[in-house]
């Protein structure tokens, strides 16, 4: 497991989540994403997967370019990998944002 | 396995219940009482198929969870757990815990569970939004603790009488910081609010005392069901060992808690087995337990199941012997009224 976090930029306007959601399940080749808000307006990310070694880094990535691209600001994330597929992992974080604004 | 959907049983159809009730006798499992929610998967889409799996959960814990052998291996176990978490969070319940058997932790290790304590009988894991960890450190900062040594008190206070009162007081005496932790789980006859709102008022007096929550972590019905079910048995050991313990390891440690005071137990065989417990642990992880003779009136101990049994009987001009002030005006209340009239009418141990 290890934990990112993002710190706030100033120059562009972010949107802020409301609510606790989630996306996804933990079965084989999915990835549970669990969305909150935080007080501190950066992106803190906590990562678990089995191919942590493998693609620990891909999947971060993937993650916080879709929260990027969303205007996402304060938000803290749970992820349970269980080897999903980028687009998967990219699906499962939009729809937990969404449920969670 | 692909395409298995579980099915949500009706828990008020006989029917329905007791074919999930035989299908756990088969693993040694029964369906408990306060299970309020219940899938079973089945072995094809018919109604009639029998079941090869089930789980069912508690408020936040979930339970009662069983597989037959030829389906083990297929990955159900995470089919079952994603939908218990889809329904807890459709709830607005974003953290889970599982009571599982040793032998068995590592299927809900493997699906992010994480352990908190495990001993020769049972092992309780939690997964969700949140951890014991950080449980603690909020309790930390929203109560203002500092990093000094501190004494600690666990009481249900049900309701909060001159022995508490006294226990308290005994602990603050000979102690610099004195933490008393209410217990939250809101299953006595006197609600949480006002138990925690008497102890405060109670003890208002003695500035080194702070009055705080249990949270989910002391004597809930995640680590302690007992304490609500009056379990006995390998049960009830297991459970105070367990209860003991992740005080001891993650309360002690986090809050730099170095002594536990308890009231000699003369009546209720849950809480002296938990006492006995308290006694076995928490020298292993260096807090020492201090054990108070209890306050006596009239050379009977004061307790708070005196209370309700005087309560129950309608003599309540005895009560301002054991009761302090606080709870005696209580009672005077129209809320405090309708608790007397409720456990006059009521027959439980609580």
């Amino acid at each position: 497991m290890f934990l990112i976090i993002v710190e706030k930029s100033n120059e562009v306007i972010y949107i802020k989540i409301t609510k606790i959601a989630k996306a996804g399940t933990l079965e084989s080749n999915d990835i549970l994403i669990m969305v909150m808000p935080n007080d501190s307006g950066n992106i803190e990310l906590e990562l678990e997967s089995i191919v942590m070694q493998q693609f620990g880094d891909v999947i971060e990535q993937v993650i916080l370019h879709k929260v990027k691209e969303m205007g996402i600001e304060g938000i803290t994330i749970k992820a349970q990998d269980k080897g999903a597929l980028d687009y998967t992992i990219g699906a499962r974080v939009e729809t937990a944002i969404k449920r969670a604004i | 396995m692909y395409g298995v959907i579980p099915n949500w049983v009706n828990l008020k159809d006989p029917k329905e219940r007791d074919e999930v009730e035989a299908f756990l006798q088969g693993f040694d499992l029964s369906l408990d009482q306060d299970v309020d929610y219940t899938i079973v998967i089945r072995d094809g889409v018919s109604q009639e198929a029998s079941i090869i799996a089930t789980c069912s959960k508690a408020r936040n814990v979930l339970k009662c969870f069983a597989i037959i052998e030829e389906h083990r291996g297929e990955g159900i176990t995470s089919i079952l757990i994603s939908a218990l978490i889809d329904k807890l969070f459709s709830q607005g319940i974003f953290h889970s815990f599982i009571f599982s058997k040793p032998a068995s932790a590592h299927v809900f290790l493997a699906l992010n569970f994480k352990l908190i304590h495990s001993n020769e009988e049972v092992a309780l894991l939690e997964n969700g939004v949140y951890d014991i960890y950080k449980a603690l450190e909020d309790m930390k900062e929203n109560y203002n603790l500092g990093g000094g040594e501190k004494t600690a008190l666990v009481m249900n206070c049900n309701p909060f009488t001159l022995g508490h009162a006294y226990l308290i007081e005994e602990a603050a005496k000979n102690n610099e910081e004195v933490l008393v932790f209410v217990v939250e789980e809101d299953r006595s006859l006197f609600p949480f609010e006002t138990r925690y709102e008497l102890v405060s008022k109670g003890v208002s007096h003695l500035k080194n005392v702070k009055v705080l929550p249990s949270g989910e972590y002391i004597i809930s019905s995640a680590t302690f069901p007992s304490y609500f079910l009056r379990e006995k048995g390998a049960r009830l050991k297991a459970y105070v060992e367990l209860d003991s313990s992740i005080f001891a390891q993650y309360f002690c440690k986090i809050l730099n808690i170095t002594q536990r005071y308890v009231g000699h137990e003369p009546y209720c065989q849950v809480t002296r087995a938990y006492n006995e417990a308290l006694k076995k642990v928490l020298p292993i992880y260096g807090v020492k337990l201090h054990v108070i003779a209890r306050k006596r009136f009239k050379d009977v101990s004061i307790s708070a199941s005196r209370v309700r049994d005087l309560i129950k009987q309608g003599e309540l001009d005895d009560l301002k012997n054991l009761l302090p002030d606080v709870t005696l005006e209580f009672l005077n209340t129209p809320l405090g009224r309708e608790i007397v009239e409720k456990l006059k009418s009521s027959c439980s141990s609580h």
